[in-house]
């Protein structure tokens, strides 16, 4: 079909290649690149400031067009994972860290390291430390610049508070005290929280409270899972003692959000996206509430996951200045602007700290969130986690809740589980 | 068993009371998403069903602001055109070889037809990876043959039809043959006009499956420009968006509306085409 | 002479063995070459013989998959065609526009994408406050968390299904009602035959090669089944089967290994297990089908 056409054509077409390949050596930058990022970033005023920051980019790189297309969260997976079989790739990407080793293990990722160490050590300094560690499996291995991200909050309907007889101007402290409202609501006839077992990343919310990064995760080398028993059992025995406290419906679901929403839900642990459902409740039926950071077992310690987006570049013939283009719109100057646009967290620290950026409520808490968080399947870029990890997770976390087992018997065979499956 | 109106007896009204409560059932949930679209966003969704829409404003609003900011309309097209393409593909090539399986014998048919059974019973998640892989060797992605032609071959259609034909009597054939009429005729217009109310069906299976096929779409139109009605509606499906839910019910059921008039237009005429066809019995 | 005689035959049914070989057997054969590979897609892929059969035969999730599957279809097929007989039979009782209301009516369901029936099932079924759990308050029940405990779920996604499909068999079997002489009916009804007698004897018999052929696409669609529970727990690639796997069915499985954990062999041979289970149920349907005409 397409050589009857190019015959069809004729003298024009050649004279038209001779002349798109004469242009072509003019401009030896003549490419589109494809840039994949959530869907989120493609609609509306954030697709306009995208649009912006790609037209500025254009601008400065005569010949170069960027091309943006929006996909939901495991379409872009999908659509990488089978763009790499086919050789199809888009030049620069945005995903979750968390599927980076997927994208490494089939090729998807440049290993961008001697770029990144061309750039000016100014440019290198901007970047949240430990989101670009999570970029890094190995010296001279980076696959990824660190983009977006997000914290885990904690929402508290303050109406909900004050029924029962909680004073909501200074939040919970720490577990403790975050435990005995959760009680004092329940005795107030209210729900206090969502059912925490049912999701993987709110099961690490509250393991978060006791542990850490380092006892959460991978040990990769020895194939094993770095959660630590003791801390288990105890979170689990957190688990038992929420399960006549809870809505029965986990943290992602719009009936959780109902009834915040609809005043008979305390808390919410959940990441900013929530943030604008809530706001335009607060308008339409005045609810009031605020996010704070979720606590720890001790003061000063804090709870909650963290977890970032990235964009990676994909190897070949573009590889450069998709990496520029990358290099472009992690800057500060960009980074700035989409948090004060759209009040959203990222991991430049640098525009973070910008005093305009940080004034805005959201940011602020998030970025002592995303401090203070546990990372929420560390370490990244190294090996895809198998899927009977979560399951198995959620599995033990929801029956030693059941009952079925006691939180130390719970830890211990879930661990067992975790080795066992990622000895496979 | 119609029309035999004799007056109220109690197996009239609980007649009557089982298919109200049954269209109750099948609308209601439906009803009650339209009056979530039609409400301002931030109320409540999942409790306390509203049974009226609360703000129509809101929800011409949201409908608005979808068509401006995502290429909705373009999406229509586009899936529209793949389920008619491939409706009439598979129509037309299926009927084509049902008519020499249902009806004729010439040698390999039991085994070519067996084959295309067996294939009936690999899922389609099998070869979606290896489909994928090919149609991009062949240039395919990003272009209406590149959705439309893999599917084209459908071994559930062929057994559909085959089941169909059978039933033609064999001396109807062979009359029209007698007459001079030539293979082909013989097809086209002794074998397709017995057989449809199948035809129609099989229609109607294949539109519903290209309209709800993601998997297939998602990753041979990776371009916006040939994004289906499937896949805008997945920009709003993501668990983690910042949307509030009225918004992601709105696209989802503007999905819904193609399906649902291409029924309400044409459900006379399926149910009757399906019906006229009595001449077997 | 004789190639010349069956040529016509040949070139009509050309096209569509040409577009089949192409596009699903030669699919269906990489598969199988794969299935023995260890492959994620880009690097060559690598011979592992049985391995990868072995490693999902061993699996716990691949057993649960299929236990879950034979309940379901066991359950969701029989159950899709009572209603949607049921559902034909109403409406062929009523004439006119009654008729055709109550038709389209109970269609409705079936136009609906499936992200947004499983969303709005998502509300009803939710506990304590869904609409369904407030209808149970009505009659004294305590609520029920139909999509996480672990002995509703199932029940919750065969009602999602059958709401959603039984409209669409309904017009199907309608179709076949409507070919059904009315003579037979008068030749029972002198017999002496009440109306359930008429069904069990007249419209059954009848309807059976539509039956079959709603039977026959339900049970490969169910076996398939893989949006629907996706959707209602709320799965992912990394995280799904709902709690305790209790929602977990092969092709869920079987995508999350290949886009998940990008083992596209694995994920091949997972579908080629299926396929021998979908071939011995079929097969056993259709030796008890012969089984029970020769009684």
């Amino acid at each position: 079909m397409k050589t009857h056409s190019t015959l069809r054509s004729g003298a024009a077409g050649i004279a038209a290649l001779v002349a798109m390949s004469m242009a072509g050596i003019a401009a030896a930058q003549d490419v589109t690149l494809e840039y994949w990022v959530y869907s989120d970033f493609a609609q509306g005023e954030a697709l306009a400031l995208q649009q912006d920051f790609i037209k500025e980019f254009t601008a400065a790189h005569p010949g170069v067009t960027v091309n943006i297309v929006g996909k939901g969260d495991d379409d872009l997976t999908a659509g990488q994972v089978a763009g790499a079989a086919s050789g199809n790739l888009p030049d620069v990407f945005m995903n979750a860290q968390s599927v980076g080793a997927q994208l490494v293990e089939v090729g998807a990722l440049d290993n961008l390291y001697s770029k990144w160490m061309a750039m000016p050590e100014a440019f290198r300094a901007q970047f949240d430390e430990s989101a670009l560690a999570a970029c890094m499996p190995r010296p001279e291995e980076l696959y990824c610049l660190p983009y977006t991200g997000f914290g885990s909050l904690l929402y508290r309907n303050l109406t909900v508070l004050e029924k029962a007889g909680i004073d909501a101007s200074v939040p919970p402290a720490s577990w403790a005290d975050w435990y005995a409202q959760m009680q004092a609501v329940k005795a107030a006839g209210l729900y206090a929280i969502p059912d925490e077992t049912l999701v993987f990343n709110s099961i690490a919310e509250i393991y978060a409270t006791s542990g850490s990064t380092e006892t959460w995760g991978f040990d990769w080398e020895n194939r094993k899972t770095r959660i630590d028993p003791a801390i288990m059992t105890k979170v689990l025995q957190k688990f038992v003692d929420m399960k006549d406290l809870n809505t029965g419906t986990s943290r992602n679901d719009q009936a959780t959000k109902d009834l915040f929403i609809s005043d008979q839900l305390a808390f919410h642990t959940v990441g900013p996206w929530v943030n604008p459902t809530y706001a335009e409740a607060a308008k339409a039926s005045g609810l009031k509430y605020d996010f704070v950071l979720i606590p720890g077992d001790e003061p000063g310690k804090t709870g909650g996951i963290r977890s970032y987006e990235m964009i990676g570049v994909a190897p070949g013939p573009n590889a450069e200045i998709a990496f520029e283009f990358a290099a472009f719109i992690t800057e500060k100057a960009q980074m700035a602007r989409w948090a004060k646009l759209l009040s959203r967290y990222n991991a430049n620290a640098a525009a973070m700290a910008d005093p305009d950026v940080s004034a805005l409520p959201l940011i602020k808490v998030s970025v002592d969130a995303a401090h203070g968080a546990m990372d929420v399947a560390a370490p990244y870029f190294i090996d895809s986690v198998p899927s009977c990890y979560n399951a198995t997770v959620i599995d033990f976390a929801s029956a030693t809740a059941d009952g079925e087992y006691t939180p130390e018997e719970g830890a211990k065979a879930m661990i067992e589980e975790l080795n066992a499956c990622l000895a496979q | 068993m119609n029309a035999v109106t004799a007056g109220v007896t109690p197996w009239t009204v609980a007649k009557w009371m089982l298919a109200l409560a049954i269209a109750v059932v099948a609308l209601f949930p439906i009803w009650w998403m339209i009056n979530v679209v039609f409400a301002l966003p931030g109320e409540p969704v999942s409790l306390n069903p509203r049974l009226w829409p609360t703000s129509l404003s809101a929800g011409f609003d949201k409908i608005h602001m979808i068509f401006a900011e995502t290429g909705y309309l373009r999406a229509y097209a586009i899936s529209l055109l793949y389920a008619v393409l491939t409706i009439a593909g598979v129509l037309l090539f299926g009927s084509l070889a049902a008519f020499e399986f249902s009806l004729f014998d010439f040698p390999g048919r039991k085994a070519l037809f067996a084959v295309v059974m067996l294939s009936l019973m690999v899922p389609t998640a099998v070869t979606v990876i290896p489909t994928y892989l090919l149609t991009a060797r062949i240039g395919w992605l990003n272009s209406m043959q590149g959705l439309v032609v893999p599917g084209l071959a459908s071994a559930f259609g062929l057994f559909m039809l085959v089941q169909f034909m059978r039933a033609i009597p064999k001396d109807m054939i062979e009359a029209a043959r007698l007459d001079g009429a030539s293979h082909f005729q013989i097809y086209w217009h002794v074998a397709l006009p017995l057989c449809r109310n199948a035809m129609v069906t099989l229609a109607i299976l294949t539109f519903m499956q290209t309209w709800g096929n993601y998997m297939w779409p998602l990753i041979v139109a990776t371009k916006p420009e040939m994004y289906t009605v499937g896949q805008v509606v997945g920009l709003f499906n993501s668990p983690l968006s910042h949307h509030t839910v009225d918004t992601v019910m709105t696209a989802n059921l503007l999905a819904a509306i193609p399906p649902l008039l291409f029924f309400l237009i044409f459900q006379r005429k399926i149910v009757e085409g399906i019906a006229m066809s009595g001449s077997k019995g | 002479m004789s190639l010349r005689r069956h040529l016509p035959h040949y070139l009509m049914i050309a096209p569509f063995m040409i577009l089949f070989a192409v596009f699903f057997l030669y699919p269906i054969l990489s598969g199988f070459y794969y299935s023995f590979h260890d492959w994620n897609g880009a690097k060559p892929p690598e011979f592992v013989g049985l391995q990868n059969y072995e490693k999902i035969l061993a699996s716990r999730d691949f057993s649960r998959a299929m236990g879950n599957l034979l309940i379901y279809i066991a359950i969701t097929v029989p159950l899709g065609i009572l209603v949607a007989l049921g559902l034909a039979l109403l409406v062929d009782s009523f004439t006119g526009r009654w008729a055709n209301f109550f038709r389209n009516a109970y269609f409705m369901p079936v136009v609906l994408p499936a992200f947004l029936a499983a969303t709005i099932w998502r509300w009803i079924y939710a506990p304590n406050l869904g609409l369904l759990n407030v209808i149970l308050g009505w009659f004294g029940a305590g609520s029920v968390n139909f999509l996480n405990d672990t002995g509703t779920m199932m029940y919750a996604l065969i009602a999602v299904d059958v709401w959603v499909s039984a409209g669409f068999n309904m017009v199907i079997l309608l179709a076949g009602l409507k070919n059904i002489p009315t003579e037979l009916y008068e030749a029972a009804r002198l017999d002496g035959a009440n109306k359930w007698q008429q069904i069990v004897h007249v419209t059954v018999p009848m309807l059976a090669p539509v039956l079959f052929f709603v039977f026959t696409y339900g049970l490969i669609s169910a076996m398939q089944v893989f949006d629907k529970p996706w959707l209602l727990t709320g799965s992912s690639f990394t995280s799904y089967g709902g709690r305790r796997n209790a929602l977990l069915f092969p092709v869920m499985d079987m995508m999350g290994r290949a886009f998940g954990g990008v083992k596209f062999g694995e994920a091949a041979a997972y579908g080629f297990l299926l396929t021998l289970a979908i071939i011995a149920i079929t097969a056993a349907m259709f030796l008890l089908r012969s089984w029970r005409e020769r009684r």
